[in-house]
């Protein structure tokens, strides 16, 4: 075991900080007590749970295995993402497909052209990552075609009126939605290194790699999302209009959110 | 006199309720038709199946003595255009509000459809954030003319004016129809629709309950089913 790792008498020790934001907030009456050790409890259970998936995954399942757990991932993502639009039709579909095609673009991508290996324990954690940023950018897609759909109802029937197609009825709220959506992965990638030290390259300085090296992972990751956060939102935007209309071009009716 | 729209039995049902109710009737070439009657008496449903933003459930309705479903729906939404209850400005510039359904529209022929609308020629630069709601619901106007309807679809034009702007898009209207444009207009307000146009058409909880022109209308019975009152000054929600 690296030295930098902490050994489970560590983490039993590192209870005493739950014990500790407990604490806190009992003396200042927040109420979130119960909430806070149920966190602590679950957070606790999943990682072993995962990581006891993980150890088997890396020795034992190979190449098919990652993928099976990619894809499960891929599944949980799009129904997380689709929840956050709810009423929309077919954003399950939309996010799934919108999170799998992403990231299968990129990885494969970096597969192909050998910048990551097809080792479980690189595609894992490194699909994680991507299926994670895509996740976010389907949700906010998703969220931000619902509200528009159903706020800018009548802009879209003036525009439907005047003979424009379904899909340049809904453009510049398709191109607001996709801008909203990818900002945020924009501006981090701007200020990386400097307000934030990303995940995979902490992960990796913390095993005891040298820093020069870890930033050239963090500089494949951080364009893998920046590619994936783009291919996702248009699959998923593109996917998501289509739903929004019927045959003969009429915007769906929705509740609102 | 060419007949444009046939309605044939058109119904809409929705959750079991009938929006419309076996609605059969003619809108004839270069006439303004008003259809009028009481809040949720099924006027707006009936217009906005003529350019297919609503769909009936039973019957058909014909263009020209094509079924819509059978026409390309862009196209039929260029040759009926519609323009809504509020003024609904899409775009920064009066200009570009007049080409969003015609990008390619030229300035001259810009400026000959404010003056249609009753607009000055400099509108064109104007921003559409500083119109009035008159002027926006007049270069909304303009917007439907520009793409060369044949029919113009009008929901409650002026309920959302106030009494000298509506009364300027009520001649607005007559001119449109006088220069030959067949439009069809949505109004709650009897003498506004019979001012306006040559035809009126009486929906009461869905059925077609009297047609004709306006003067010839017994609007209490037909509107309301019995003969006292009338709907002039009532509001869709």
């Amino acid at each position: 075991m690296s030295p930098n790792v902490p050994s489970w008498t560590g983490v039993v020790a590192s209870v005493a900080l739950v014990v500790l934001a407990a604490g806190i907030a009992r003396r200042g009456r927040l109420g979130v007590e119960r909430d806070l050790l149920i966190a602590a409890v679950r957070a606790f259970v999943q990682l072993v749970a995962v990581g006891a998936v993980l150890s088997f995954l890396f020795l034992h399942a190979g190449l098919l295995g990652a993928l099976a757990w990619m894809a499960a991932m891929v599944a949980v993502g799009g129904y997380e993402a689709s929840r956050r639009a709810k009423g929309l039709p077919g954003a399950l579909r939309s996010a799934t497909l919108g999170i799998g095609i992403g990231a299968v673009t990129t990885l494969g991508i970096l597969v192909v052209f050998r910048v990551i290996s097809t080792e479980p324990r690189v595609l894992v954690p490194v699909g994680g990552m991507v299926i994670s940023g895509c996740m976010n950018i389907a949700a906010i897609v998703l969220r931000g075609l619902r509200t528009s759909a159903v706020e800018q109802r009548p802009q879209i029937e003036a525009r439907l009126a005047l003979g424009l197609h379904a899909r340049e009825a809904l453009a510049p709220l398709v191109r607001s939605t996709v801008r909203m959506a990818t900002i945020p992965a924009i501006d981090t990638t701007k200020v990386v290194g400097i307000i934030s030290l990303p995940g995979a390259m902490t992960g990796l300085i913390l095993a005891g790699v040298d820093p020069l090296t870890a930033i050239r992972y963090q500089i494949v990751v951080m364009y893998m999302l920046l590619a994936a956060g783009a291919v996702t939102a248009l699959v998923t935007s593109r996917l998501a209009e289509a739903a929004l209309f019927d045959d003969a071009q009429r915007l769906r009716r929705m509740p609102f959110a | 006199m060419a007949t444009l729209f046939s309605l044939e039995h058109v119904s809409l049902a929705v959750n079991e309720r009938l929006i419309l109710d076996d609605v059969t009737d003619h809108l004839h070439e270069g006439r303004c038709m008003a259809i009028v009657g009481p809040s949720g008496s099924g006027k707006s449903t009936l217009l906005r199946m003529l350019n297919r933003f609503e769909e009936p459930t039973s019957g058909r309705i014909l263009l020209r003595g094509e079924p819509l479903p059978g026409l390309d729906v862009t196209e039929l939404r260029r040759r009926v255009g519609l323009v809504a209850q509020r003024p609904t400005l899409l775009a920064e510039t009066v200009r570009d509000e007049l080409r969003v359904g015609v990008p390619e529209l030229a300035d001259e022929t810009a400026r000959q459809l404010l003056a249609r609308v009753a607009l000055p020629a400099d509108y064109l630069e104007r921003r559409t954030e500083g119109l009035s709601g008159g002027e926006g619901q007049r270069v909304c106007l303009a917007r439907a003319l520009a793409v060369g309807p044949e029919v113009l679809l009008l929901d409650e034009p002026t309920s959302a004016l106030d009494g000298a702007s509506a009364d300027a898009v009520d001649q607005i209207v007559r001119d449109l129809v006088a220069d030959g444009l067949t439009v069809v207009l949505v109004s709650h307000a009897l003498d506004r629709a019979a001012a306006v146009s040559d035809d009126v058409l009486v929906l009461r909880s869905g059925r077609l309950t009297a047609r004709g022109r306006a003067d010839e209308i017994n609007f209490p019975t037909a509107v309301l089913g019995r003969g006292e009152g009338a709907v002039a000054g009532e509001a869709d929600p």
